[in-house]
């Protein structure tokens, strides 16, 4: 299968393992998102995936067209660093002209293209600006353009979404789900876990370098989370929280009610039982996010309530 | 190979459009020339320092004296001391002072001064000597002839014992101008280079680049482009320079080049050049930026200036060890080897070791500096201690 597959790969600074037997493999034409905290081992993993540093053990494969190769394809593979740059007195055409021609793509066709993106992103005008003019989000666009403009099969994106604006993150999101339709083999890191959560099709969860978690989102989440409900009601009675359904109960607000149900218990289940004539003013059903999972796996299911409130409830409420 | 004639491409491109780089063309030989031509203009403006002085003429010498004196000292006889003191402070004359009678006996003569210009004293000082001299040879009766038999000097004739041995001062021009040429090309496009690989971890770049060529490749690239670059500066001075130099100097410039040994100027331009590039460069990679360069890296830095130490003896005695050992040694080589073809005929053991030992230590430092600059190049925000750095050089290629 195409793709980009990591073996066992492992690197150590001084006497911490930074990466611990990380394997993992990314289908082509899907999205895998590597996510975990700052400092989880995930930059590392890219940099190693980019052959910028190399395994302490272990081996990445870049398989296109049937052919399995070990080194970084150079040509085909595009690469969006978390250490965001562009040569500052440089204008912004001439970079990326400058970068597509290392990656082999003739000037003209360069030319075409990088007005094309230019004007997706709404940065036909600073063509010919030099990137100190820039401002962040906007270089940050050019970089992204770099990094995709010569079509590669194999897209490593390290942070994406970090340091741009909601409008800015979306239109990303959407290119980057255009070039996994167009058949590129994706790759992103993430530190943001609920934000991603939804753009990826494999999640490798990750944590002090060792995967915590890693697969289809909807298994992971069937896995690991059992349904939510959070319910915001003024006629509510007390009994109720005992139900056999529920595992976990508990009031939030005056008002304000979540439910943690059993294992094997469907949502529409717990909606039949519920009293009739109560008075639902707000009712959320959800699995619980990346964030939560991760939480209860990593700290070994101590979470800190606070912290996983804020979350499902910021998401769902 | 390819993605190391892009990087050259686009680093020679970079900076011939850079505004700085162009200024620079045209401003360093500006420079140059002004630091050439402004203290030849102050020694002009100067020199004809005239001065006169007063002269209270008690020997009846003063004939004599003033054909002695250089044209810029006027001598003027006056009646008595106190009136030629009145006279000095009154004309803003140098002094003057008393030929008195005894003066061929004592020696002694006190010159007042009113402006104390070292050169017109020094050169009074000669002309009074010498009319001592004079005089006490006419009182011991030994006529001019005899005088000047016996202070004639030996003359020295150098031959050569073979014709290549004989210095030219053809030879000698060239290749001190050559050896001047390569140490400014190692200067500017070195620390240019350092700047540059400065540079591409200030803007954050490198790593986007390392995502389509390898460090040596990034690393090859730079040096070739900066050498390149430097080429072109020189070049443009050079065509700049030539037609003002023959015009003062007459010269032609097919003979000036045949008057050195080219492919050895060429072979240690060259080796020097890679040599020093490599440790600019990996100098470049360990630093977060110059102002925080520490002192081994500054030490590091002053390495091509220990050649200037050799550039005396190596003149006074080109065949001595000293000159033999800079000519050798790979860190003085390119510079000193230059200087000694053109002063002698260097044993071609001695050019033989001296090359392969240059081009031995420079590969070796292009290894090490790749591998530096491998790692260097990632690391932000910080500068690499020694012990860093020897770390670095200890990880494995992948």
């Amino acid at each position: 299968m195409d793709g980009l597959q990591v073996h066992g790969i492992r690197k150590v600074y001084g006497s911490t393992a930074v990466v611990d037997n990380v394997s993992f493999s990314a289908p082509q034409g899907r999205i895998l998102g590597v996510l975990g905290p700052n400092g989880a081992g995930k930059t590392t993993i890219i940099r190693m995936i980019m052959g910028i540093t190399a395994p302490d053990q272990g081996e990445v494969f870049f398989t296109s067209d049937g052919v399995k190769t070990k080194g970084v394809p150079f040509p085909t593979i595009g690469y969006l660093p978390e250490e965001r740059g562009l040569y500052k007195e440089a204008k912004v055409m001439n970079i990326l002209l400058f970068l597509a021609g290392l990656k082999n793509i003739p000037k003209i066709v360069a030319k075409e293209r990088a007005a094309t993106w230019l004007k997706k992103f709404g940065l036909e005008d600073y063509a010919h600006r030099k990137v100190e003019q820039l401002s962040k989000g906007m270089a940050q666009k050019v970089q992204f353009i770099a990094a995709v403009l010569h079509e590669p099969k194999f897209v490593v994106l390290d942070e994406p979404f970090s340091g741009l604006d909601p409008v800015s993150q979306d239109l990303f999101k959407a290119e980057i789900r255009a070039l996994a339709k167009s058949g590129a083999t994706v790759l992103l890191s993430s530190h943001q876990m609920n934000m991603v959560e939804a753009l990826c099709d494999e999640i490798f969860l990750i944590h002090k370098g060792k995967e915590v978690v890693s697969g289809h989102l909807e298994e992971i989440k069937e896995r690991f989370g059992n349904f939510r409900v959070n319910l915001l009601t003024r006629s509510f009675q007390e009994p109720f929280l005992k139900t056999n359904m529920v595992e976990k109960a508990e009031q939030l607000g005056e008002e304000r009610y979540r439910f943690i149900l059993k294992e094997g218990i469907k949502p529409l289940e717990f909606v039949q039982a519920l009293p009739p004539g109560l008075d639902i003013r707000e009712l959320a059903i959800s699995r619980p996010s990346l964030h939560d999972i991760f939480v209860n796996i990593a700290q070994g299911g101590a979470s800190d309530e606070g912290y996983v409130e804020n979350s499902s409830l910021g998401a769902y409420a | 190979m390819k993605g190391m004639w892009k990087i050259a491409r686009w680093e020679l491109m970079r900076n011939l459009t850079n505004k700085q780089f162009i200024i620079g063309l045209f401003i360093t030989p500006l420079i140059m020339a002004l630091f050439a031509g402004v203290p030849l203009l102050l020694d002009r403006l100067n020199h004809p320092a005239l001065s006169t002085y007063y002269v209270i003429d008690e020997l009846g010498a003063l004939q004599h004296l003033q054909a002695i004196v250089p044209d810029n000292i006027t001598l003027e006889p006056y009646a008595n001391p106190s009136a030629a003191a009145d006279k000095v402070k009154e004309t803003d004359a140098s002094g003057y002072f008393v030929l008195s009678q005894d003066f061929p006996v004592t020696g002694q003569i006190d010159v007042v001064y009113n402006d104390r210009s070292m050169e017109t004293m020094n050169a009074l000082r000669g002309a009074l000597t010498a009319l001592l001299q004079q005089l006490r040879l006419a009182s011991s009766q030994i006529s001019p002839e005899q005088v000047a038999f016996v202070t004639a000097p030996a003359q020295v004739k150098e031959i050569a014992i073979e014709e290549e041995l004989e210095p030219q001062a053809m030879h000698m021009a060239v290749s001190g101008v050559f050896t001047i040429l390569v140490f400014f090309l190692i200067f500017t496009s070195g620390t240019m280079l350092m700047q540059s690989a400065l540079q591409e971890k200030r803007d954050r770049m490198a790593e986007v680049i390392l995502s389509s060529v390898s460090p040596r490749e990034l690393m090859q690239g730079k040096i070739l482009g900066h050498f390149l670059l430097g080429l072109i500066q020189l070049g443009f001075w050079i065509a700049l320079g030539l037609p003002i130099a023959r015009y003062f100097w007459d010269f032609s410039v097919m003979e000036a080049l045949q008057a050195v040994n080219l492919p050895v100027i060429l072979f240690f331009g060259l080796g020097g050049y890679l040599l020093f590039s490599a440790l600019f460069v990996g100098l470049g990679a360990t630093m977060e930026d110059l102002q925080s360069a520490s002192n081994s890296q500054g030490l590091v830095l002053m390495l091509p200036m220990l050649a200037f130490l050799f550039l005396g003896p190596t003149f006074t005695n080109p065949d001595g060890t000293v000159a033999v050992f800079a000519s050798i040694f790979p860190f003085t080589s390119p510079a000193i080897m230059m200087l000694r073809t053109g002063l002698t005929r260097v044993p071609l053991w001695q050019t033989l070791s001296s090359a392969g030992l240059l081009l031995v230590t420079a590969l070796v430092l292009m290894g090490l500096a790749a591998k530096i600059f491998r790692v260097g190049m990632l690391m932000y925000g910080k500068n690499a201690s020694l012990k860093e750095v020897a770390r670095w050089l200890s990880y494995k290629d992948n």
